[in-house]
């Protein structure tokens, strides 16, 4: 199942290659918004990176569904597969490992290129991996909602639902900045992911049956 | 039983028919008991030592920001009934209240940045109450916008069941998670999140007020439900005949 | 528990400078009732004359 769904995105090379590059733009536009000095580099970094990570994951959920429903397939799986969130899970999982890992090894590149701290860059890299799958699976409810209504539908009803990780990202820079504490803001997204990783695809598999009754 | 009960008294003919029984009692009642609340208020309760006159303005808005989650709770208590029961009603109850609830957190978002003029010198802190009532007020335009965006009224209705219950679980974390924030960026000088404690003289024109303005909303949710029940079972007969 | 709080009816609505402060939000408040109540009843009324016209 797995397979089948890896060679499905990878030969999608728009669909996964996009967002990588999205982000690596805005990571490289940010530079020539501000003054090109290193202490002011460093000052609003990290938020181009966080939500730079967040519009990437937006745009690369953007087509999960659509074309499967569009042509039928969606249906045929859910009629044939009385574990249809379990491939709602493979499927993210795809995603994560094609678009949200290299963006999060992304994150780490930029962040030691700016700040050029290797510790610090390095604790960003588990936020950024398991925000990274978070997002994805957010984003995925909202796809999901808004199957064939186009993504901003469905980035205008889940990323309220976003802004809490957000939140603990920053937290978690400061944490890691102050050097206190930074496991726990670690344990605390690993806690939301391993809720958000079984409730999600449950909900998503109810939401697409509802789309095709 | 229990799904024979719900499905008998839940109907929506029943529903309509209590709904015009009942509603002008709870509309006028509620309306005198507002009124009153709000003169006694503004114009009968003593000068707020730290605050000033503005201070009234909690006759107001305290109702409307108390109303706005409690809204939330109604849509996500009916969306479980409907996902579970398949009461018809409680999906039209959903989006009955979805534009009411967006309406009350924009009368909470609005007082309290007036409200902040004067008291804090800024309409606007990123304080913790007010960013989660932001995101709540956000979360009410993305609900309704779902559910308009589906003209399959049944489809619109799970969908909408299911965003709902979602941002229920998600409301409290909202809630914590942006208090945490907050604290540790805002200076203590300024905070919504201690309760004052509060002179009976002015808790009793505010107690007035909230029970009025509750009584308007659900007479504004009855009138909501009533049109969507119109709206979306006009080709039964019973409609004609209620019509 | 029921004195008037002002001196003068000028100084209940002034009161003390908050005054255009508080009645914007009794005026906003007022107005968005009202335009829910008057949008629903009309809604209503529309869709009673809809039904109750002969087919």
């Amino acid at each position: 199942m797995f397979k089948l769904e890896f060679l499905k995105l990878r030969k999608k090379t728009r669909s996964w290659l996009g967002p990588i590059l999205v982000f690596w733009l805005i990571m490289l536009a940010y530079p020539l918004t501000v003054e090109f000095l290193q202490d002011k580099l460093e000052i609003g970094f990290f938020s181009v990176l966080w939500i730079a990570l967040l519009i990437s994951m937006m745009l690369a959920t953007e087509d999960i569904f659509s074309e499967d429903y569009n042509d039928g397939s969606l249906e045929q799986t859910l009629i044939k597969n009385p574990t249809f969130s379990i491939i709602i899970v493979t499927k993210i999982f795809t995603y994560w490992l094609l678009i949200g890992l290299p963006i999060s090894i992304l994150s780490f590149v930029f962040s030691l290129g700016t700040t050029e701290n290797l510790s610090l860059s390095l604790s960003i890299l588990p936020l950024a991996i398991i925000s990274s799958y978070i997002f994805l699976n957010l984003f995925v409810l909202g796809n999901a909602l808004s199957l064939n209504k186009g993504s901003v539908l469905g980035a205008l009803v889940t990323m309220p639902l976003a802004l809490p990780v957000l939140i603990v990202l920053g937290k978690g820079l400061i944490a890691i900045q102050l050097d206190i504490n930074y496991q726990s803001f670690i344990f605390l997204l690993l806690g939301s992911l391993s809720i958000i990783i079984v409730a999600i695809p449950i909900v998503v598999s109810y939401v697409i049956k509802a789309h095709l009754e | 039983m229990i799904k024979k009960f719900i499905h008998q008294f839940a109907s929506p003919k029943t529903y309509l028919y209590q709904v015009s029984r009942f509603y002008k009692y709870i509309f006028y009642f509620s309306l005198v008991i507002y009124i009153l609340s709000i003169i006694w208020g503004l114009f009968f309760t003593p000068e707020d030592f730290v605050q000033g006159n503005s201070y009234r303005i909690i006759y107001l808005h305290v109702p409307a920001s108390f109303l706005s989650q409690t809204l939330y709770l109604a849509m996500a208590i009916s969306s479980i009934t409907y996902l579970i029961w398949r009461v018809k009603l409680a999906a039209y109850l959903i989006i009955a209240i979805a534009p009411i609830g967006a309406m009350t957190t924009f009368i909470a978002l609005i007082s309290g940045s007036i409200w902040g003029i004067p008291t804090w010198g800024t309409w606007w802190q990123w304080d913790a109450r007010i960013t989660s009532t932001l995101i709540l007020f956000i979360m009410y335009l993305g609900l309704i916008s779902l559910h308009n965006s589906f003209s399959n009224h049944e489809k619109a209705d799970k969908l909408l069941s299911w965003l709902v219950i979602v941002g229920a679980v998600n409301i409290p974390i909202i809630k914590k998670s942006v208090d945490w924030w907050s604290t540790l960026h805002q200076s203590a000088s300024i905070t919504l999140t201690d309760k004052p404690s509060i002179d009976p003289v002015m808790l009793y024109p505010l107690m007035g007020s909230i029970i009025g303005f509750f009584g308007l909303v659900i007479c504004l949710v009855l009138l909501s439900s009533k049109y969507q029940i119109l709206h979306r079972e006009k080709n039964k007969s019973w409609v004609k005949d209620y019509v | 528990m029921f004195n008037f709080a002002f001196n003068s009816f000028y100084e209940a609505i002034y009161m003390n400078g908050h005054g255009l402060y508080v009645w914007s939000v009794v005026i906003l408040v007022f107005i968005s009732l009202l335009g829910f109540f008057i949008g629903f009843t009309v809604k209503i009324k529309k869709i009673k004359d809809k039904l109750n016209e002969p087919n």
